[in-house]
């Protein structure tokens, strides 16, 4: 049982080299929706197997874990396919979730949940966004639109915030995840704490570069249907939504 | 006092959001909103600051039960005064400046949220709160910095920055850790208090704790505040607008000082880490000033300028003058932001005037002005030798007479009468009838400068370290083996000596070593214009990077 458990949790708190099947499966799915449901649904089967386990994962796996994640953010830095990069980093964010359940941070499984809710929900968005310039654009592809700061104004705002989120920027859930898993980390591992912050350095500049091949550039010729007001308000709404839940969560994590 | 200080933090939050919420109907006007509300927190802050010099006790509030802790101390109500000061001077400007852009509203509420970040970093009272807030600054001024969404350079260089930023959050954060771990809190208040009561012997992972922690916070400083090899970012920001610019450069780009002056009790039981703060300050210093002058675009020179202040700040700190660190990040923010709001002017006025000296020959004879008459070049030497230090040391021993006694205040004094000599040379060198009448109005100046300078550092000192114990222990922590202490100071004098008299001797007869030198010295302009080479090798690695990470993908089939 222990070790069939411990093979859904390295599926489902994707470990390399498992979680090629998650980014297999997460490529091959054209429809927005589908993504969305699995980055949500993913990880939650994770912490549920994880949960079933009943001890606490070994040192050499956690190293594993962060191993994972480093690889993942690292590729992350070269992928221009927005749809593959949402893959990449949530398998880095959420190969990170098992040090968190190692260290005792999420003392209930229910906590460990919320967090691997919290890291998902930027990827979520991600995912639709995907989807949304996939049918604006016809691929979501960093420098192939370009400019869309200038072409689909709102949508690029919302692009921003999303990446933002999904690089753990201060103030979403994210950001708390990561900050108390380093510290708790630290003087246990701290070189698997060092290693984190490395990773979350990767997030920046990965993301970094993708928004910059997404946003900046002059302005598209043909004219494209940007979001409406409303749904800017929603989404924006939602990131209030998001930042609250970190704050809320910081209080549990640290 | 408490709720001023929450007052200041949400005045330019609320502003930010009302510009943006109001820009779809009031469009360009709602930047009015964005103006008022910077009146409304530079005038809080200047209350705050009247009440913190009118005696105010410092204290905290408590908005969270782990974190949101904010400070109402000298440092933060000063610093919240400089920021809210600068920022509002920022926004005036840009009114006019940034009217023509794109995004207009949308740079009035990033400016907003900048000041409002940078507000929260200097009112921080616990590790948590200053992490959020070092790392938003780093975030909001990669978006300040690529306002222009046409421009990729302007992205690339935001980038450039933001990844310097994050990788100075890491210490930072690696330090909070291990002070949580040590003291079970993230209170900055509470853990002073009990490495106040104890020396603190304990370490981590077999190195002493203090140390360990504030070569850390140290790194965090080096990063935010431009010093040498974590610089790279800063000459090269010059694409984007250029408010953004005298923001950071007068304000973002200081808070490696402040940072370090928040942790002074923890940088008092140090041993031996503000010497290596010293020295990184002092090499930044020396190189940042070199390649300023190897510039020809007024921007990017300005940005090395800053960067040869900064490290200038930060070797303050290094030998315990921290006081005197605030002091030069406000004075150098204050004349920074004006040459870099008066940029333009002045590439407006050079296209008039290139400013470049003529021939002597071709004044005398084509604009009939008169030659420049030398005086011999020993007695000059001897005066810029003699008179400057002389009045640097009356200035400070009317000031403190026990000065002699502070190691960092010898060193500095080193800086000053380099600085004074470097006034009389130029002075020296320049076209003038009576050179006495222009050095005697010169060295009047540099009087009233010296003293000036003298009584507002000292002011400082009281002001944000009352206490003349505490004021001693930076100090002393900074201080070396007085054995070695002299050597050096009597190796120092020899140098300045020697290096003048070779100055104006060469001066006099320089044409003879043009010959010998000048291939030495094309080889070492090489180097320097191309500044060290050190942005073109973080290039090379991060592309080594992004190659190694295109292999991976395509071996392991993008999945």
């Amino acid at each position: 049982m222990s070790s069939l458990g411990y093979l859904a949790a390295a599926v489902f708190l994707p470990l390399f080299p498992f979680s090629m099947l998650f980014n297999r499966l997460f490529a091959r799915l054209d429809n927005a929706a589908a993504r969305m449901g699995l980055l949500l649904l993913w990880p939650q089967l994770g912490v549920l197997a994880l949960g079933t386990l009943g001890e606490r994962p070994p040192a050499w796996m956690l190293r594993w874990a962060v191993a994972t994640a480093a690889l993942y953010a690292l590729r992350s830095v070269a992928v221009r396919d927005l749809g593959l990069w949402t893959g990449y980093m949530a398998t880095s964010a959420w190969a990170l979730l098992w040090l968190a359940a190692a260290f005792g941070i999420a003392a209930a499984d229910w906590v460990l949940a919320l967090q691997a809710a919290g890291l998902s929900l930027p990827f979520v968005l991600l995912a639709w966004l995907v989807g949304r310039i996939e049918t604006e654009l016809g691929a979501a592809y960093a420098g192939v639109g370009g400019g869309l700061a200038e072409t689909l104004p709102r949508l690029s705002g919302i692009l921003v915030l999303a990446i933002l989120a999904a690089v753990a920027s201060p103030l979403v859930p994210g950001f708390f995840a990561l900050l108390a898993t380093t510290v708790h980390a630290l003087p246990v591992m701290p070189g698997v704490a060092t290693l984190i912050l490395t990773i979350w350095l990767l997030w920046a500049w990965s993301g970094a570069r993708t928004l910059r091949g997404f946003i900046v550039g002059p302005a598209c010729a043909e004219p494209k249907r940007d979001l409406g007001i409303t749904a800017t308000g929603l989404l924006g709404l939602a990131f209030v939504v998001l930042v609250l839940a970190g704050i809320s969560i910081s209080g549990v994590l640290i | 006092m408490e709720g001023l200080v929450v007052i200041v933090l949400l005045l330019p939050l609320a502003s930010a959001t009302a510009t943006h919420l109001s820009a779809p109907r009031l469009h360009r006007g709602s930047v009015r909103i964005s103006i008022i509300g910077m009146v409304a927190t530079f005038a809080v802050t200047t209350l705050l600051l009247g009440q913190t010099l009118a005696g105010a006790p410092a204290g905290e509030i408590r908005l969270g039960t782990s974190w949101g802790v904010l400070l109402f101390d000298p440092l933060s109500t000063l610093m919240a005064f400089v920021v809210s000061g600068i920022s509002l001077v920022v926004h005036l400007y840009s009114v006019r400046y940034m009217a023509e852009e794109r995004g207009y509203p949308r740079f009035f509420v990033l400016l907003g949220l900048m000041t409002a970040a940078l507000l929260l970093m200097v009112s921080a009272g616990d590790l948590i709160t200053l992490l959020i807030a070092w790392h938003l600054i780093g975030v909001l001024l990669y978006f300040l910095l690529g306002h222009d969404a046409a421009s990729q350079s302007a992205h690339r260089y935001a980038a450039w920055t933001l990844l310097t930023y994050r990788f100075g959050d890491l210490p930072l954060l690696l330090g909070a850790g291990l002070l949580y771990h040590a003291f079970g809190t993230w209170s900055l208040h509470a853990i002073f208090a009990q490495l106040a009561s104890v020396p603190d012997p304990r370490t981590v992972l077999g190195l002493p704790l203090a140390e360990t922690v504030s070569g850390l916070i140290a790194l965090a400083a080096f990063a935010r505040s431009a010093q040498f090899l974590l610089h790279t970012w800063l000459p090269y920001t010059m694409s984007g607008p250029t408010p953004v610019s005298a923001l950071m450069h007068a304000g973002i780009v200081n808070a490696g000082g402040f940072l370090i002056n928040r942790f002074a009790p923890l940088f008092v039981t140090t041993n031996g880490v503000l010497h290596w703060i010293f020295f990184v300050g002092l090499v930044t210093a020396v190189i940042g000033s070199v390649l300023m002058l190897a510039q020809n675009d007024i921007k990017k020179a300005l940005g090395y300028s800053t960067m040869g202040q900064m490290g200038f700040m930060i070797m303050e700190c290094g030998v315990g003058a921290f006081s005197l660190a605030v002091y030069h990040l406000i004075a150098h923010g204050l004349f920074k932001g004006t040459l870099f709001l008066g940029a333009g002017g002045v590439i407006h006025d050079a296209r008039q005037d290139d400013g470049v000296p003529k021939d002597d020959l071709y004044t005398f004879v084509v604009e009939r002005r008169p030659a420049r008459r030398r005086q011999p070049w020993l007695l000059m030497a001897g005066i810029t030798l003699l008179v400057p230090v002389t009045i640097l040391v009356i200035a400070h021993w009317l000031v403190a007479s026990d000065f002699f006694q502070k190691q960092g205040a010898v060193v500095l004094l080193f800086f000053g009468w380099v600085t004074g000599a470097q006034l009389i040379f130029s002075t020296y060198r320049m076209r003038t009838e009576n050179i006495w009448r222009l050095m005697g109005l010169i060295l009047f100046s540099f009087t009233i400068v010296v003293i000036g300078y003298t009584l507002i550092s000292h002011a400082f000192d009281l002001f944000l370290y009352p206490d003349p114990a505490f004021r001693s222990r930076i100090y002393a922590a900074a201080g070396i083996n007085v054995y070695w202490f002299d050597t050096l100071v009597i190796l120092m004098t020899l140098v300045v000596v020697l290096g003048w008299l070779a100055t104006y001797y060469a001066d006099e007869n320089g044409r003879r070593w043009k010959g010998r030198l000048s291939l030495l010295w094309r080889g070492f302009y090489r180097l320097v214009a191309r500044e060290l080479f050190v942005a073109g090798l973080y290039a090379r690695f991060s592309e080594r990077l992004i190659g190694i990470a295109t292999r991976l993908n395509v071996l392991l089939r993008w999945s």
